[in-house]
């Protein structure tokens, strides 16, 4: 009889408290009256009275919509603006550390009042976003990624400029390429943007702390090792440059490098092969705490480092099982000298009457000997050969002859543009790229290939050359 | 988004009044020779409801409705005998042209020009007036293309300062 009324007891405490993990961030309201009605702290008609109130504010919203000229709008119109309104709405009650309370305030007040006051909070967060991207101006890097780049320059302003608190307050109208170190995906509008932003200006600061040149030369490094062009590519500075911190730190070197000699690498290997996944953890946790009070690490920021271990844990173990760790411990590599005899530099780039004219003698030319003759002396600039390339001016077995001309070098510099998807991050080579049945968009790209082909001795040499150039030597867009 | 359930079941608690609204209209309109009763009324709301889903647009007033019945019974072209089952096509006639026209012409002013071409034009034929307004709306859309066609561009010209 007593254990019947204790567990009697304890099922009306379950179930006159709220369950957060059935609680959302989005959309939070929504889900705390579900929640309070499951609980019973709500009945069905305080329940009805909540809604009705919501409901007010979005005929009013519409009217407001449709400046008075109209008083029905399309569904969509109507959700979109009824999702603002319970942001702003989530935006307030998330505030109250305990959901009882929140639902105790929904029952008490007036819904306008929870509706004013979310407008409020959301108000607040634009204006922290908009000091805080003043901030991350202040402090960007300058360093040529281009999804970093146009983020921060065009992106963010965009949205920043565009963002409407009243009837788009939900939407996260901004085309944010930049990936984060860790990001929060479960938030919405200024909410979200307030957090990337947040984060960002840590990734910043942590990354100022880095000599600027062997910042840019890690990420060339980087781009080497994935086999691509690190200024086009969608990846987080602060993650790389984290880890090799931390590789450095482990292999005896200062917090501040990020560049690490062979001889660091050859005692990292030696010893993260040495050891199991959880001695990789406690190892590199490790070399994290001590960075951070080497570089006194402030707490948000510590915290942030803390939730990117897991990830750094997960690929240096997966490296070292699988023997892939120059592809996570980068080192530094000195840029190989290479005689290439074609200018990459815009002032050498012919004007468009100049290559018309010169496009138009190649063309006439009777014989393919003599058109490659003409190409070989009169094309100097990079871009040049690539608009003659697109012109169709040659045909058939004269893109051979042209081809077969060229150095290894020029070869490989083709190569990597033509082949850019296939030699990204994967460890094929020449001979298995070409072994593929690839479509090839242009005429002169299926001609490289097929001529490549028939240049079996030489195409060693090209491979070599193809891991030696980095790309951003090579401008050609 | 419960979107949905929260509009219908917000429409449900107040049909009582709605349809108190529509009826007290009939002092009004009874100088017209027009009544609807109860049945009528009840007819028209699950007929507007019915529309509204079907085109999908809210709408969280009887403005619409009342307005319609305000303009259109003035009508000589309508009769008691079709008065209820007038007003029901009025209303698909109205939310079909709203969506047609891209939500960018006011209620009043649609409402008055259905008015005007009903009466003059169409002398009182709804199928006229389907195809009148159908023209209306597709000359409507193709300025408002080429309105946009000129000003294409400016939108994206933005301003990057803060």
């Amino acid at each position: 009889m007593r254990s019947d009324n204790l567990r009697e007891r304890a099922e009306l405490a379950v179930q006159g408290s709220i369950r957060k993990s059935r609680l959302h961030r989005h959309p939070y309201t929504i889900s705390l009256m579900n929640e309070g009605l499951r609980a019973g702290l709500l009945t069905s008609q305080e329940l009805m009275r909540i809604q009705n109130g919501f409901m007010q504010i979005l005929q009013e919203l519409i009217q407001r919509h449709t400046r008075g000229e109209s008083t029905s709008v399309t569904t969509d119109t109507a959700e979109n603006i009824l999702a603002s309104v319970m942001y702003a709405a989530d935006a307030y009650l998330f505030s109250f550390e305990q959901p009882e309370r929140a639902i105790t305030y929904l029952k008490a007040i007036d819904i306008r009042q929870v509706y004013t006051r979310g407008v409020e909070k959301v108000s607040q967060c634009y204006e922290q976003s908009k000091q805080l991207y003043k901030e991350i101006r202040a402090t960007k890097l300058d360093v040529p990624v281009d999804a970093y780049n146009m983020t921060i320059d065009e992106s963010l302003p965009i949205f920043l400029r565009k963002y409407g608190i009243i009837f788009d307050a939900h939407h996260t109208m901004a085309s944010i390429d930049y990936p984060l170190a860790m990001d929060d995906m479960n938030l919405q509008g200024v909410y979200y943007i307030r957090q990337y932003l947040e984060r960002l200006k840590l990734e910043n600061t942590f990354c100022a702390m880095y000599d600027p040149q062997a910042l840019l030369n890690l990420l060339t490094d980087y781009g080497r090792v994935c086999r691509f062009d690190y200024r086009i590519e969608l990846y987080n500075m602060y993650e790389l440059v984290l880890s090799q911190a931390v590789f450095s730190v482990m292999s005896g070197g200062d917090a501040l490098d990020v560049r690490l000699s062979e001889n660091q690498y050859l005692r990292l290997e030696q010893q993260l092969t040495a050891l199991t996944e959880a001695g990789i953890r406690s190892a590199v946790t490790e070399a994290i705490v001590s960075l951070q009070r080497h570089l006194a690490i402030e707490s948000q920021h510590k915290e942030y480092m803390d939730g990117c271990t897991d990830e750094l844990v997960q690929r240096v173990a997966h490296a070292a099982k699988h023997n892939s760790l120059r592809t996570v411990i980068l080192t530094e590599k000195e840029a190989v000298a290479k005689s290439i005899v074609i200018s990459f530099s815009e002032a050498d780039r012919m004007s468009d009457a100049e290559l018309r004219s010169l496009l138009h003698e190649v063309m006439s030319c009777d014989r393919a000997e003599e058109k490659v003759r003409l190409i070989l002396t009169r094309f100097k600039s990079f871009h040049d050969y690539l608009d003659m390339l697109e012109s169709d001016c040659l045909y058939g077995d004269e893109y051979v002859l042209l081809f077969e001309a060229f150095g290894n070098t020029e070869l490989a510099i083709l190569a990597k543009i033509v082949f850019y998807e296939e030699l990204r991050g994967e460890s094929l080579d020449m001979t298995g790229i070409l072994e593929q049945d690839n479509d090839y968009p242009m005429e002169w790209q299926k001609q490289f290939a097929s001529s490549l082909r028939g240049m079996k001795q030489r195409l060693l040499a090209i491979d070599k050359l193809i891991d030696e150039i980095d790309y951003d030597q090579i401008t050609f867009y | 988004m419960y979107v949905s359930r929260i509009f219908n079941s917000l429409q449900e608690s107040v049909q009582e009044q709605y349809r108190m609204e529509l009826l007290e209209l009939n002092e009004r309109t009874k100088e017209y020779g027009l009544m609807l009763t109860p049945q009528d009324v009840d007819r028209l709301l699950a007929a507007r409801t019915e529309v509204l889903y079907s085109y999908g647009r809210v709408e969280l007033s009887m403005e619409v409705t009342k307005e319609l019945i305000d303009v259109f019974s003035t009508s000589p072209f309508i009769e008691q005998e079709t008065y209820a089952d007038t007003m029901n096509e009025l209303h698909e006639i109205f939310y079909d042209l709203k969506n047609e026209t891209e939500d960018r012409i006011g209620d009043r002013q649609l409402l008055h020009r259905m008015k005007e071409w009903f009466d003059a034009d169409c002398e009182g034929s709804l199928d006229l007036l389907k195809g009148k307004l159908d023209q209306y709306a597709e000359k409507f859309r193709r300025e408002l293309t080429k309105k946009e066609t000129l000003h294409e561009g400016g939108d994206d010209q933005c301003d990057l300062t803060i």
